[in-house]
């Protein structure tokens, strides 16, 4: 604004004497926020507080009827539905399978590039690049390298005398290969992560426990490993929901297929609010999604403080 | 002086504006989005709106993956099209839900319309209880889309060639999809419909063999899948996958359209690919089988939907649309439901790419051709038999045992 303040204030009182001063900033301060935050209660927390009543009803969406049901969705999934266990089965094995392989590649990547050396930069773009890569396009360039017959993996596993599966179309290994694939696309987002935690550890620390006799492994234990902790936190509770909310992923390599080997909680939603516009079980569903990853997250968090005390 | 006269001038147009009638629009949702077809659209909607002025007609092209998913949206949205291009799968499940809206009395009120001349197998799922929700308007046989060359290099007869002979049936089907397959190495002899066999298009895949057979996917509320006739045909498709290796795969990328195999299933609306395909190529009927011949047919309706404003136009544009003359332009790509039309050398010599001869295999398919099996759980049949059919595409599978298995999961949905 122009003007000094002074003047400013003196021209708003002349204009609005019966505002003081504080009430015209927070209005102000308001005014700033307003287009965000109409933004934010109609498209997010309009349609949170929708889902709630949603998940009470059974709704068809073509003929627009909505019959109050109750709880019926919710024992519908966790009582009689043999598919939803089936489904959390899957998405635990997702995130069993993802959070520790990610996590593992990430820490020894940045381990490997956190310090200067010819190339470093070369090296952490090539495993950041993935990440800003379009999912989708990710998707569809695995899912012609992992063919069973003609695929680039089991052409360069032919050469070493592999005989590589069908990936794609059989059930354990078609959740192994959207697993795999999927860290390798994300993995580079932790790592950038763990390179500046890694950077954050004063050097001193190193040094003084190397002087003491310390080995390297013992450096890593003792000092890097502790002093991550917090960084590890946060990373694995940003993974563990990651891995829960997959989707597109799953959409595009083998649409919860083959029988339903990687039908994961995120994509059996969207086939039932979508596909078989069942609105109401949709919502409840995405309300046990939405409890699962908060205890989840809430456990993480407390085991984690009662480790660092 | 000038700027008054001016300034009063804009203020009597401004007066004049509001005198005219306003434009009524009428939205209409298609799959297509090719050029050749929204050109014929939009030349049929312009002689409508010749006779109604003031009427504008827009068609809103929805791709044809989620069509009937953005179509139900539209509709849960409040934001229904006046008239939609209805796939045979999704119309049981919108008539039920009264969504459409009763055409019969503008049809039979149309001068010159003559409702008697469609075919009455092709009206079979567009009438319920004497009310009409739906006119055909491409009804569209399934086809063999074959790749001349491949066959020229196999030194093998096409399969245009061996029906003349009354050769083609399922045995030589098999037969040649393998010669070919040897002749041509690191491609395919057959490919299923859109290269979705094992996915979107399962259905489609086992279709055309279980009829030859004699079998069906359901009927009458009781799963067919499981019965002998469809167990032969889907063990001699099993087959092919997997000792002949002469049908794509699972998992494999093997496009008919860019020459990775020698024959597909398809519509004659694809006919319309074909000249970037760069090979020499033709069409054909399916092959017959134990049950002799067996043509499927695709199907698609124009319907109106009853909460549009302007339904009683939109049934009127219905009319004009499928009129005689109409059904006769739209031929090309889309295969009339109206015996005067079939019947005419102006259908047999309708498209530019396709040779009368085997035009006349397309007119006899669609007046023998029985529909897709419809119901109004399509969507959830379709995702209960998915997983199970996922079984029967593995190399080990017990083909039998799969297909019960598949008849398990849907049985309690029919």
């Amino acid at each position: 604004m122009a003007g000094s303040p002074s003047r400013d204030n003196a021209a708003h009182s002349a204009r609005a004497p019966w505002l003081t001063l504080k009430t015209r900033e927070m209005l102000e301060a308001w005014l700033f926020v307003s287009p965000t935050f109409i933004g934010f209660l109609i498209f997010f927390l309009g349609p949170l507080v929708a889902i709630f009543y949603y998940s009470t009803t059974e709704w068809n969406l073509l003929s627009q009827q909505a019959t109050f049901v109750g709880l019926r969705n919710f024992e519908n999934a966790l009582l009689e539905n043999p598919d939803f266990w089936h489904v959390v089965r899957n998405s635990v094995i997702f995130a069993l399978g993802l959070v520790p392989l990610n996590m593992a590649l990430a820490l020894s990547l940045a381990l490997a590039l956190s310090r200067p050396f010819f190339g470093v930069v070369f090296f952490r773009t090539v495993f950041f690049a993935p990440v800003v890569t379009s999912a989708i396009a990710w998707a569809i360039v695995w899912k012609f390298m992992l063919q069973g017959q003609g695929g680039a993996v089991n052409q360069m596993l032919a050469w070493i005398g592999i005989d590589g599966p069908n990936w794609l179309r059989e059930p354990n290994w078609a959740m192994a290969a959207v697993i795999v694939t999927r860290v390798i696309k994300m993995v580079g987002l932790n790592m950038i992560l763990y390179i500046a935690a890694l950077q954050s550890i004063p050097r001193d620390y190193e040094e003084a426990a190397t002087l003491e006799g310390a080995s390297r492994w013992q450096v890593f234990r003792m000092i890097t490993w502790p002093l991550l902790a917090p960084t590890t936190l946060v990373i694995m509770v940003l993974t563990t929901i990651g891995s829960f909310k997959v989707f597109d992923h799953i959409y595009q390599m083998t649409g919860g297929g083959p029988e339903n080997g990687t039908l994961v909680l995120a994509f059996y939603i969207y086939q039932q609010g979508f596909k078989f516009f069942n609105v109401g079980y949709a919502a409840a569903l995405a309300l046990i999604m939405f409890a699962i990853v908060m205890v989840l997250t809430l456990a993480q968090v407390m085991l984690r403080r009662r480790d660092m005390e | 002086m000038k700027t008054a006269m001016k300034l009063a001038l804009s203020a009597l147009a401004l007066c004049a504006l509001p005198v005219q009638s306003p434009a009524q629009e009428l939205r209409m949702t298609v799959w297509t989005g090719n050029d050749a077809h929204l050109k014929m659209l939009n030349g049929i909607a312009a002689g409508f709106i010749a006779k109604h002025p003031g009427v504008t007609v827009k068609f809103e092209t929805v791709p044809v993956a989620d069509y009937t998913q953005k179509l139900t949206f539209q509709v849960a949205g409040g934001n229904a099209p006046d008239i939609a291009w209805m796939m045979e799968d999704a119309a049981p499940a919108f008539e039920n839900a009264g969504l459409l809206m009763d055409i019969g009395p503008t049809l039979k009120a149309t001068e010159g319309y003559s409702f008697e001349d469609f075919s009455e197998p092709a009206m079979a799922l567009w009438q319920k209880d004497g009310k009409i929700y739906g006119v055909p308007f491409s009804t569209s046989p399934f086809l063999i889309y074959y790749n001349k060359d491949m066959f020229d290099k196999a030194g093998l007869e096409d399969p245009n060639q061996l029906a003349a002979k009354g050769e083609w049936n399922m045995q030589k089907f098999q037969d040649v999809a393998k010669k070919v397959t040897e002749a041509n190495p690191g491609k395919w002899g057959f490919e299923f419909k859109d290269g979705e066999g094992y996915a979107s298009r399962m259905t489609h895949a086992l279709l055309p063999p279980v009829r030859a057979y004699g079998g069906d996917l359901w009927a009458n509320g009781q799963c067919g899948l499981d019965k002998p006739e469809a167990v032969a045909a889907i063990k001699q498709l099993h087959d092919m996958v997997f000792k002949d290796k002469s049908i794509v795969p699972p998992g494999e990328q093997g496009d008919y359209f860019s020459g990775n195999s020698a024959m597909t299933v398809n519509q004659i609306s694809r006919a319309s690919k074909m000249p970037e395909a760069g090979f020499k190529w033709g069409i054909a009927p399916l092959p017959s089988g134990p049950a002799g011949e067996a043509p499927v047919i695709g199907q698609a309706a124009l319907t109106v939907f009853a909460s549009g404003k302007n339904t009683e136009l939109a049934a009127q544009l219905v009319a004009e649309m499928t009129s005689k003359d109409n059904v006769a332009v739209m031929a090309q790509f889309f295969p009339p439901a109206r015996k005067s039309v079939l019947e005419s050398d102006a259908f047999v010599n309708s498209n530019k790419l396709i040779p009368p001869e085997q035009m006349k295999s397309v007119a006899a398919a669609i007046v023998n051709g029985r529909v897709h099996p419809s119901h109004e759980h399509v969507p959830q049949i379709f995702a209960a038999m998915a997983p199970r059919v996922d079984a029967l595409w593995r190399a080990d599978a017990d083909v039998e045992e799969a297909l019960k298995g598949v008849c398990a999961a849907i049985q309690p949905l029919l």
